[in-house]
């Protein structure tokens, strides 16, 4: 289990542009609520946390990589307390 | 369905907030004092679920959909686990990424780490005791459907309810329902595949 839930995590972070990044400019996707945000005049209003990886990107890298990386970054930081813990990954007790 | 900074007033926000915590640490407590409690599978869960929402699925019209999975979430590792493992996806998606505003973290974790978690896990154990093992896959399909339908109810209303936001409820709930249940049954069969697939290859990883 524990090595097929790390091949999978791996796998769905490396395909993730595909969609997330490659799909979305095809369709010219926008965050639907981002949408009604600015239908109504709230775009104006500041995000108060852009986040370290602002939208999944890392600045000054191509969005692709950058998705990857966000991607990366989340799941390292998620696996942390399994990690720290030093027991096996999604071994169950 | 991440409720950006500047829709939500302050009190909305702020309750928002207080009940998430609450139930966060509850479910802390019920899921570590459990026999299953392990932080590892956790954290394990948690990650899967944040890689499997970057794959946003393009739809032509300038949307997209991806899979929240917080019912799928339930079924794996129970309620409280599926509850703690939504938390931690969207605090780091929130903080990392300004993914969902930071002052509506707390409704955005109400809605996706608390109904559709609770209410998916409910409405798939209702339904394996009416219908039998057998139809394990259908009790998976209706809680991914119905708990993704029910969390984008609860947005549409706490959006609705705010009245920074333009729209009403009358507009807002109608909204943001029909569009997840149309795309939840996305998630519905993705989780009633996942749920089936370990039903038959490792039915020891499934809840229960």
């Amino acid at each position: 289990m524990s090595r097929k839930a790390l091949i999978l995590i791996l796998v769905l972070v490396l395909v993730s542009p595909l969609f997330g990044v490659i799909g979305s400019e095809i369709v010219g996707y926008h965050e639907p609520l981002d949408v009604a945000a600015e239908l109504i005049g709230l775009s104006e209003s500041e995000p108060v946390w852009q986040g370290v990886l602002p939208d999944y990107t890392v600045p000054g890298l191509p969005d692709v990589i950058g998705y990857v990386i966000a991607g990366f970054v989340g799941v390292g930081i998620l696996l942390l307390p399994a990690i720290l813990r030093g027991k096996e990954l999604g071994e169950r007790s | 369905m991440h409720i950006p900074d500047g829709f939500l007033d302050p009190i909305t926000s702020l309750s928002l907030y207080v009940i998430t915590l609450i139930v966060v640490i509850y479910s802390a407590k019920r899921y570590f004092s459990g026999d299953k409690g392990d932080i590892s599978y956790l954290s394990v869960i948690a990650a899967a679920i944040f890689a499997a929402q970057m794959l946003n699925w393009p739809i032509p019209g300038g949307t997209s959909a991806h899979l929240v999975a917080g019912a799928l979430a339930a079924m794996l590792i129970g309620p409280f686990g599926g509850c703690l493992a939504m938390f931690m996806n969207l605090v780091v998606q929130c903080l990392l990424m300004g993914d969902g505003g930071i002052t509506a973290l707390g409704a955005n974790a109400f809605n996706m780490a608390i109904v559709d978690v609770f209410v998916g896990y409910a409405i798939y154990k209702l339904v394996l005791k009416a219908l039998g093992k057998q139809r394990r896959m259908i009790a998976a399909f209706l809680g991914g459907w119905i708990g993704i339908g029910l969390a984008a109810t609860v947005c549409g209303l706490e959006i609705g309810l705010s009245p920074l936001f333009g729209y009403p409820v009358a507009i807002t709930v109608p909204v943001m329902a029909s569009w997840h249940l149309a795309l939840g049954v996305i998630e519905g069969i993705v989780t009633a595949f996942v749920v089936g697939y370990l039903a038959k290859r490792s039915p020891n990883l499934l809840w229960g």
